[in-house]
């Protein structure tokens, strides 16, 4: 059984991965088997989500009940997960209570997040130089000053034409020609990744 | 001829993925005799594997961040790579106190790292050491995200944090996190504004095809050395027919 279950596995996903692609490709003859296994996928990733929440609430029960530091942190999470499904579960998902929640605490909440993470880029782009100090590090830095200073109206000066000239030739020309190159690299990757998964050299599914 | 030109342009999507699987299953028979493939040295790799004997060592914990991608689209990609490392270093950190933990964003990833866990130490004997809750989900928006898997890299003993997978510029916010704990972060990502955040706030940045190559490099196996040799021929090919298409526009041919 240990190894007919992992086997079993992995013909069912190679053999769903194969049907899923050819339906790209033929989709008058693999269409419709195509639509009915993404729509499985599409609920069982519904109950990984909410198996995904159970387990966040099992890590921080683990936190309150071994007494970690923290805990009272792991106590608000529970509360406030308790509270939100009682609340949405009674209101719905688009009920005013449910919108309440969302606009007083997780709106406000992500704002801050934002405004920290600001700082934080901030910070980083200033500590580059002493970490790196090398040329690269300096074209970097300069050219986000350039692009930073290009893209808004300046204090008493108003927009500089020749500033916003430059940030545009940057953004289009040798911006957009480095990001092809990364998707390029990236998108070779993501095939080799999903190939290897198809024909069952990698198993994140315990196969 | 228009019709062969019509099949070709309908097929080149089949045709493109045909022409990789045939050059990874080339490339898997023709290296089995091969002793070693030399790769080029990316420093974020050869750190991350010291860092990870250091933690065995010193008894510190590995933190492999998945992103928060899901893999119903394109960035199930960079996860899946995400979970190849947590395979390499669950096996790496075996013998260490502190098992692993890993932090995701996604339900459906969250499983698959707590499969991944549970299969690797299966592989090894020593599934007791299984614990669901060191493979997490920590929020589903991009900061609640960030935010949730913050405190496991302030608060649990890590020494080193791996993050490959999808993230967004709110990856500063773990990298920073990584930073003031003193902790090693290895980062990488397929979205190109978090690729540039990286840069600018890690050491040790993969950019680019780097992260993909993560398996090749943590000696995951013949299949991800193939799969890196293929990705090197195809982007020459690739190379070479934007040059010549670059030509041929230049001279008018092409409209």
């Amino acid at each position: 059984m240990k190894k007919i279950l992992p086997i079993t596995n992995a013909i069912i996903a190679i053999a769903s991965g194969i049907l899923v692609i050819l339906g790209y490709f033929f989709p008058g003859m693999f269409g419709g088997i195509q639509s009915v296994l993404i729509g499985w996928a599409i609920i069982l990733a519904a109950f990984a989500l909410l198996l995904g929440i159970f387990n966040l609430a099992m890590v921080h029960w683990k936190k309150v009940g071994n007494k970690e530091p923290g805990r009272v942190y792991s106590i608000v999470l529970l509360v406030s997960l308790f509270l939100t499904i009682i609340i949405v579960t009674s209101s719905g998902p688009a009920g005013s209570w449910s919108l309440w929640v969302f606009n007083t605490f997780q709106v406000p909440v992500e704002v801050s997040l934002l405004a920290v993470l600001a700082v934080v880029l901030v910070f980083a782009g200033a500590r580059l130089l002493s970490r790196r100090p090398k040329w690269n590090t300096i074209l970097f830095l300069a050219t986000v000053l350039l692009v930073l200073l290009g893209s808004v109206p300046l204090f008493f000066f108003g927009e500089i034409t020749p500033l916003i000239a430059v940030r545009n030739w940057l953004a289009q020309v040798p911006a957009v020609a480095g990001a092809r190159g990364l998707l390029l690299g990236v998108a070779l990757g993501t095939v080799a990744t999903g190939l290897r998964i198809l024909i069952g050299v990698d198993r994140p599914y315990g196969g | 001829m228009e019709q062969v030109l019509n099949f070709i342009n309908s097929y080149l999507g089949l045709l493109f993925i045909l022409l990789c699987l045939g050059l990874i299953l080339f490339f898997i028979f023709s290296d089995r005799t091969r002793e070693k493939l030399n790769l080029r040295n990316i420093k974020a790799f050869s750190h991350f594997s010291r860092e990870v004997d250091l933690a065995v060592e010193a008894g510190k914990r590995l933190h492999i961040s998945l992103g928060r991608g899901t893999i119903n689209d394109l960035q199930g990609g960079a996860a899946f790579i995400g979970l190849t490392i947590l395979d390499r270093c669950a096996r790496a950190a075996s013998n260490s106190d502190r098992p692993p933990v890993t932090t995701s964003g996604d339900g459906v990833v969250t499983i698959l790292s707590q499969d991944t866990l549970q299969s690797t130490y299966r592989d090894l004997a020593t599934e007791q050491r299984y614990d669901p809750t060191n493979a997490r989900l920590t929020g589903l928006t991009p900061l609640a995200y960030a935010a949730g898997a913050m405190p496991t890299i302030h608060d649990e003993h890590v020494s080193a944090n791996i993050l490959a997978g999808h993230f967004g510029t709110e990856v500063a916010l773990l990298t920073e996190a990584g930073e003031r704990s003193r902790s090693l972060t290895v980062a990488g990502s397929d979205s190109i504004p978090a690729q540039a955040v990286i840069y600018a706030t890690t050491d040790e940045s993969l950019l680019g095809e780097e992260l993909y190559a993560a398996g090749a490099y943590l000696e995951g196996g013949t299949a991800h050395t193939a799969s890196l040799r293929m990705q090197d021929v195809i982007r020459w090919v690739l190379v070479v027919a934007i040059v010549i298409g670059a030509i041929l526009k230049l001279l008018g041919i092409l409209s």
